[in-house]
């Protein structure tokens, strides 16, 4: 039931409404004295937009400093392991962009590399581009191991040594939702009818892989009449293999912001993050350089699809790069 | 203020201590000002500055800017029994405060002396 206008109650409600604005870690921190200081100020503005927007603002700020977005200038933090958790904050956001354009980016690349299969590019665009991204897609690999199984064991001892809640459901919901996403990019891959003994860039299972896992980056879903005569095992492997990427991402990321990882791992993963943001402006320039050309006709066509994954990785390639920036602050070496 | 003297000696790059605070810079000043006297909680530091400067510093900037100066050591929050907690000026804070005010000091002194020889006003 709501408090009468204007009665002490009603104002502490208010100021309770205006506190969600802000994220736990921060409430945790300042919740007393700020709803003191607000329930002062509406007792003495009782309507104020330019209070509300203010808060607004300030809270989505802190959001973003939360997730290691928009990070405090630190030099010299001063509550205990601040800058252990601003580095975890934006190495985990690091790793949720990171995800999101090599989600997108393997549609891409696999198109490029589906299309090899059949027979190479005519066009020196497409050419560059499939190689260039081909390439990169190494370093992604090799970076992700480096970075994953450090990680990886760190969690899992502090798992076994201090089993709790916090770390068992992220690492289990991980490894479910890898498991599918492995096993259904391996079924339905092997569904793909192959060319018959032609050999493109990269192997034709790992194109076929890429091919699937991605197939739900599609502009099928803006014509519902072609997606029906989709079979319905491939209709609902569209549907839940993103849900399946997206859980797997969101547990990756939970996990690296709940462990204690040491200050030399930190830095590692640090430096590895600010590696990858290099070798993603180097896709991204593969891939802007044959869309901006529109490819080529048939199999290395470009088309809206296309463009709207290369801007939406543009977007990922800067939330990752700002991510990496808050993590180097919080470990104390950003600019070396 | 000696320890203030003292430290100004020792770091001189502490006038920059707010340099990256951007558009929070002016509420920085206005709260390290305030707090230059003694410890205030958030409430009293909005009425301080309001008396002092003329200017009402929204909860949401005044709690971003209180945030980012306690993050950077520049004033620490006092221990007490009351829900609304106090804030006082650190040593770093009053070294900081200190070149900050005297740049801006010398700014105005310059911009003041120019009017008056150009416009006959000071």
């Amino acid at each position: 039931m709501n408090a009468a206008p204007g009665t002490p109650r009603e104002a502490t409600d208010r100021a309770a409404r205006l506190l969600r604005w802000y994220p736990a870690a921060w409430r945790i921190r300042y919740d007393e004295e700020f709803t003191e200081l607000l329930i002062a100020d509406i007792r003495e503005r009782p309507r104020s937009a330019a209070r509300t927007l203010d808060i607004a603002r300030g809270g989505i700020v802190a959001r973003l400093a939360d997730a290691g977005l928009a990070g405090l200038p630190v030099r010299a933090a001063t509550a205990p392991g601040a800058r252990d958790r601003q580095a975890r904050a934006g190495l985990a956001s690091l790793g949720c962009a990171a995800a999101v354009f090599l989600g997108f980016g393997a549609a891409l690349w696999s198109q490029l590399t589906i299309g090899w299969q059949w027979a190479a590019p005519a066009s020196g665009t497409a050419t560059v581009a499939t190689v260039v991204t081909s390439a990169a897609m190494l370093a992604f690999l090799a970076l992700g191991a480096a970075a994953a199984l450090p990680a990886a064991c760190a969690v899992a001892v502090q798992a076994v040594r201090r089993p709790r809640r916090a770390l068992t459901v992220p690492a289990a919901l991980l490894i479910t939702a890898t498991t599918l996403l492995f096993v259904g990019g391996r079924h339905f891959g092997n569904g793909w009818p192959g060319t018959g003994g032609h050999r493109g860039l990269v192997p034709g299972g790992l194109a076929a892989f890429e091919w699937a896992t991605s197939l739900s980056v599609s502009a099928y879903w803006a014509h519902p009449g072609a997606l029906a005569a989709f079979p319905a095992a491939e209709l609902a492997w569209m549907a839940v293999s993103p849900i399946a990427l997206a859980c797997a991402v969101a547990a990756a990321a939970t996990l690296v912001r709940r462990t204690e990882f040491s200050p030399r791992l930190l830095a590692f993963e640090a430096r590895l993050g600010t590696v990858a943001c290099a070798v993603m402006a180097v896709f991204l320039a593969g891939c802007s350089c044959w869309v901006a050309t529109g490819g080529q006709r048939s199999l290395f066509h470009a088309g809206l699809i296309d463009v709207a994954g290369v801007t939406i990785m543009a977007l990922a390639f800067g939330i990752a790069q700002r991510a990496a920036r808050t993590a180097r602050l919080g470990l104390g070496f950003a600019g070396r | 203020m000696a320890g203030m003297r003292k430290g100004a000696r020792n770091e001189p790059d502490e006038g920059k201590a707010l340099a990256g605070f951007g558009r929070y810079a002016g509420a920085a000043t206005l709260i390290m000002s305030s707090l230059a006297d003694g410890v205030k909680h958030g409430y009293a530091l909005t009425k301080d500055i309001e008396s002092f400067a003329g200017v009402r510093i929204s909860p949401g900037t005044l709690y971003e800017a209180l945030a980012r100066l306690e993050s950077q050591g520049l004033i620490e929050a006092v221990d007490s029994d009351d829900r609304r907690r106090p804030y006082r000026l650190t040593a770093a804070g009053a070294v900081a405060l200190k070149a900050h005010l005297d740049a801006q000091r010398r700014v105005a002194d310059v911009g003041l002396s120019r009017l008056a020889g150009h416009w006959g006003t000071a």
